[in-house]
């Protein structure tokens, strides 16, 4: 599975208006006139954007704004990263040597892989500028060019750098996912994101994440990425990523390798798990061994060979589409077998991917506050029940997710009297509200809300021994001074 | 000028006759001094850095000596010394309860026997009332005796040594000043025996006292030798201050108590037919308030804990009024000990269980382990451990004990296993893992096909070793500094 953990070292690189220096413009060299015309189709992206408050989701969220580069990749079409433009309210795109600001909106974006598409309204200024190829994907030690608006000046900036390394990391921008990066040595900077890097005139990256806490390492998304993104959205609209929904385990112990009847250069990795619902689920079984994987050997460490590189074999799910076949070879009880996976989609790994652009769900009653459990809220509420911890991270794990679509967390209490002496259950997940077992924050939602309704709310959480009570009787009155008092306009948001 | 004098003379023998009231104790105290070693939570063949020290113990009869269980816990070494310095005597423990923090020592050899005999004992003193007066003995280096008096503040339930034990404490309101052997100090009421010292707050100027109850209690209980220990009830339980709740239990107005939420097995809980979602009214004829405190006829307000712990022996029948479903009931029951639980509430004055098999080191679950982790251990600790050890009911079944691989030595056996550590072990060759004994009797008797498989609770759910393979592997070990491979004993 690609899910990671949290990187903290890495940062994207969106120029965020808090972090613009007011460092001196240096005198701008003179460039050909060829690299001119191209500088054209490179173009700055100003945004403002209005990012919601998790801690209190009724309210309309903080506004702030940032900037970035793009550039045309076809007609009206801007290529950029998807964090430049991310909880967008107003796209304003600026032409390289123009004053002015064109009007832009978002057409797709994947966050997952940090792209955006944007468009301009009027397109008829950037008729006749020329459009950025997509070319392969560089080697080691080639030399690249990175354009862009960062910080440090208004114009246009270039810098050079060699590839240093090819590597599957971590996207900062969703947290949750892995894909194929290049890192070179040319300084990135805040405003470089969704800037082309060139060789030979054509695109070879897009330039979207560095290091913290290392110099000259900067990343860029390589070609096979962005076509892929190209691809899928040709059909209108952008698809997540596909999953096979296999981890693996490496097959290095010999004891293990003795007890799956395995020689020493036997192929095969170990299938540790394979997650309920997903698109390997009917056909693969914890305990089969991996052997091939669309005809690429799969080795001890799930590893295949592939374009002269060893790389997890989930490379091979990364370019393909939801819809798309894999061929799996596998051995399960000493019997060889090879069955086609139709890929999907994984909806339920969303619990670990940031979320954008999207209204924070959540549930008023009584001045208890309930929020669907997601990498946003467990952040920005810094979450440290151990019971809800376990829950968060073994969300994945047997199926549990079938069974609770959202995990509801009790992540507050606005005080009033109502509430007064129920503090100690701030922080929980609820298990059940009047007996019913609580899947979805629909189902809370008219549990609590219920026209004849009991004499009681009764509310169990997860490893909280006695329940939560509330009366009915005086929750319409207790609510409507909440809502006065707390500034909360709406009492429940159940839609993203 | 002859007034004057007169006046002085006057003032000198006034003082002169106060200090000759102030009894002499240098011959009813003992300095202690300790050497304590832990072992290390990680590595539990090793044993970690000692540390030492030093207090003040108090003589009883028979030869006895009182201090904190604190003070001996996990000892090498225990040393008493005459206040004059003339005497050292090597001790040891004759009685230990960690729960109420209370320990009994005698000298080893007769000679030191001798020495305390002819010392002076305390008798123990009667329950102190809250603004009574106390003194605190501290010796200073020359061998003098410093008093230091102090008022009682207030009477709580505390858990001073042991988490989760709870025992009646005095709070006395005192200015001490720092001398050597102060770790734990007698405290005096007429001459008599009144508290343990067991900590002070020079920024509060106050100290915490064990209480003179459950000196007696733990002293009647250790005289016949079969030290017993402090009962039990086996509850756990929640306030009902929540008014929302009182209702929703039907608690009538006056009617206050606990509310039950777990019972453990085997427990007088348990004999009692005590259930969860009772709500526990009168203790013993004592009314219990909203908070969980009753009125006791000496010291006013007390949580209800003291009236099993403390007033209380075990097999004395104690008699609870509950409410149930909105009927009043009356239930009676013998107090007892109860069960300690897959995951014990503390592991003082014992030795970690453990194996070492090809380079997995097995352990049984305690919290002093999840605590190594660190001042934020409850945040640090594997989340699986940490579930255990918040909701054991979770892990019961089957179970004495909770044995987890605690740690991955790298060697040619556990090859592709290095990651793995805080997992749970389910079974060892189609097994169930009751405890560490039963861990390692299994892995004794070798599987047919020569590969011992073990059931964890994490991805990849089956790890194997090869039987032949970690057996050398363990040898090598041994050979490479290991002590010992397990120990079964505690």
């Amino acid at each position: 599975m690609r899910f990671s953990a949290t990187i903290a070292a890495i940062c994207t690189f969106a120029l965020t208006a808090a972090t613009i220096p007011s460092a001196l413009a240096a005198p701008a060299a003179t460039a050909s006139a060829e690299n001119a015309e191209i500088y054209k189709s490179i173009v700055k992206i100003e945004v403002a954007s209005q990012v919601p408050d998790y801690t209190t989701p009724w309210n309309a969220g903080h506004f702030s704004g940032g900037s970035g580069t793009g550039f045309i990749i076809g007609k009206n079409q801007f290529l950029t990263n998807a964090h430049v433009v991310s909880n967008e309210r107003r796209v304003l795109i600026t032409m390289h040597g123009s004053a002015r600001k064109h009007q832009a909106r978002v057409v797709h974006i994947a966050h997952d892989c940090d792209l955006a598409l944007l468009e301009v309204d009027d397109f008829s200024p950037f008729e006749g500028l020329p459009h950025f190829r997509i070319g392969d994907i560089p080697k080691l030690e080639d030399e690249v060019r990175v354009i862009g608006y960062p910080v440090g000046g208004e114009r246009i900036s270039v810098t050079r750098g060699i590839v240093s390394r090819i590597d599957f990391r971590s996207y900062a921008h969703s947290r949750a996912d892995m894909h194929l990066v290049v890192q070179i040595d040319a300084a990135i900077n805040p405003g470089n994101s969704g800037g082309p890097v060139l060789q030979n005139g054509k695109v070879v990256g897009v330039a979207f994440q560095g290091l913290t806490q290392a110099d000259n390492t900067g990343y860029m998304i390589p070609p096979p990425v962005i076509n892929r993104f190209l691809t899928d959205i040709k059909d209108g609209s952008y698809d997540h990523y596909a999953e096979l929904g296999v981890s693996e385990f490496p097959l290095f112990n010999p004891a293990m390798r003795k007890i799956y009847n395995l020689a020493p250069n036997d192929p095969g990795v170990l299938v540790a798990d394979v997650s309920v619902g997903s698109s390997a689920a009917t056909t693969v079984k914890q305990g089969d061994i991996l052997i091939a994987i669309d005809g690429h050997e799969v080795d001890s460490s799930g590893n295949i060979l592939m374009d002269g590189e060893r790389v997890n074999m989930n490379e091979i799910v990364e370019r393909k589409f939801a819809g798309d076949a894999v061929s799996l070879k596998f051995v399960r009880n000493g019997e060889v077998m090879e069955k086609s996976v139709v890929l999907k989609t994984f909806p339920p790994a969303q619990m670990y991917a940031a979320q954008y652009g999207k209204k924070p769900r959540f549930l008023v009653q009584g001045g208890l506050v309930f929020q669907p459990l997601n990498l946003n809220l467990y952040l920005s509420h810094k979450l440290n029940n151990p019971r809800v911890r376990k829950i968060f991270n073994t969300y994945l794990k047997d199926g549990f997710y079938e069974k609770h679509q959202d995990v509801l967390i009790l992540t507050r209490l606005l005080d009033d009297p109502i509430n007064a002496s129920l503090g100690g259950f701030a922080g929980n997940a609820v298990e059940t509200i009047n007996g019913q077992k609580i899947t979805t924050i629909e189902q809370a939602s008219q549990l609590l809300n219920s026209a004849n309704p009991p004499k009681f709310l009764e509310i169990t959480f997860s490893g909280v021994d006695r329940p939560l009570v509330i009366p009915t009787k005086d929750l319409a009155e207790a609510n409507q001074r909440i809502r006065e008092n707390y500034g909360i306009h709406s009492q429940q948001n159940l839609e993203n | 000028m002859k007034p004057f004098l007169t006046l002085l003379l006057a003032v000198l023998t006034t003082l002169g006759s106060l200090s000759s009231l102030a009894a002499d104790y240098t011959d009813s105290v003992l300095r202690i001094s300790s050497t304590l070693q832990n072992y290390n939570p990680s590595q539990p063949w090793d044993k970690s850095n000692p540390r030492s020290r030093r207090a003040l113990a108090a003589v009883l009869d028979n030869g006895l000596v009182i201090t904190t269980a604190e003070m001996v816990t996990n000892a090498n070494f225990i040393q008493l010394e005459t206040c004059d310095g003339e005497f050292q005597i090597p001790a040891k423990i004759h009685t230990i309860d960690y729960e109420c923090n209370l320990a009994l020592l005698e000298a080893i050899d007769a000679d030191g026997k001798e020495v305390i005999a002819k010392l002076k004992p305390f008798q123990t003193a009667e329950p102190a009332s809250i603004g009574d007066s106390l003194d605190i003995i501290q010796i200073q280096n020359n061998g003098t005796q410093l008093l230091t008096s102090g008022k009682i503040r207030g009477v709580d339930i505390v858990a001073g040594f042991a988490a989760g034990h709870y025992f009646l404490n005095y709070e006395l309101k005192t200015s001490m000043q720092s001398a050597a052997n102060s770790f734990t100090l007698p405290a005096i009421k007429d001459g008599k025996l009144a508290g343990l010292l067991t900590s002070y707050s020079s920024k509060d100027q106050l100290a915490d006292l064990i209480a003179p109850e459950i000196l007696n209690a733990f002293l009647e209980d250790a005289a016949d030798g079969a030290y017993k220990g402090f009962p039990m009830l086996g509850v756990a339980t929640s306030n009902t201050k929540d008014p929302h709740f009182r209702r929703w239990l039907e608690l009538p107005q006056g009617k206050n108590g606990l509310f039950i939420t777990r019972v453990l097995p085997d427990s007088a809980a348990a004999n009692a037919k005590l259930q969860k979602g009772d709500v526990i009214t009168a203790i013993d004829g004592h009314a219990i308030d909203k908070r969980g405190n009753y009125q006791d006829p000496h010291y006013g307000t007390l949580f209800w804990s003291h009236l099993v712990r403390g007033a209380k022996k075990i097999g004395e029948p104690i008699h609870f009024d509950i409410l149930r479903d909105g009927k009043v009931l009356q239930v009676e029951t013998k107090l007892a000990r109860a069960p300690e639980g897959i995951i014990p509430s503390h592991t003082y004055g014992k030795a970690p269980r453990y194996l070492v098999k090809g380079g997995f080191v097995f352990q049984e679950l305690t919290k002093s382990y999840l605590e190594a982790f660190g001042k934020d251990w409850q945040s640090r600790a594997p989340l699986n451990l940490l579930d255990a050890l918040n909701h054991p009911e979770d892990y019961e079944k089957g179970r004495d004990r909770l044995v987890f691989i605690s740690a991955t030595i790298p060697t040619p056996a556990t090859l592709g296993y290095e990651s793995i550590r805080g997992v749970i072990v389910e079974q060892v060759n189609g097994q169930p893992v009751k405890d560490l004994p039963s861990l390692i009797a299994a892995l004794k008797k070798a599987p047919a096909n020569g590969i011992h498989s073990l059931t964890i609770d994490e991805q990849p759910k089956t790890i194997y070793l090869d039987a032949t393979l970690s057996d050398q592997v363990d040898q090598q070990l041994v050979q490479r500094g290991l002590p010992a491979l397990s120990r079964a004993k505690e």
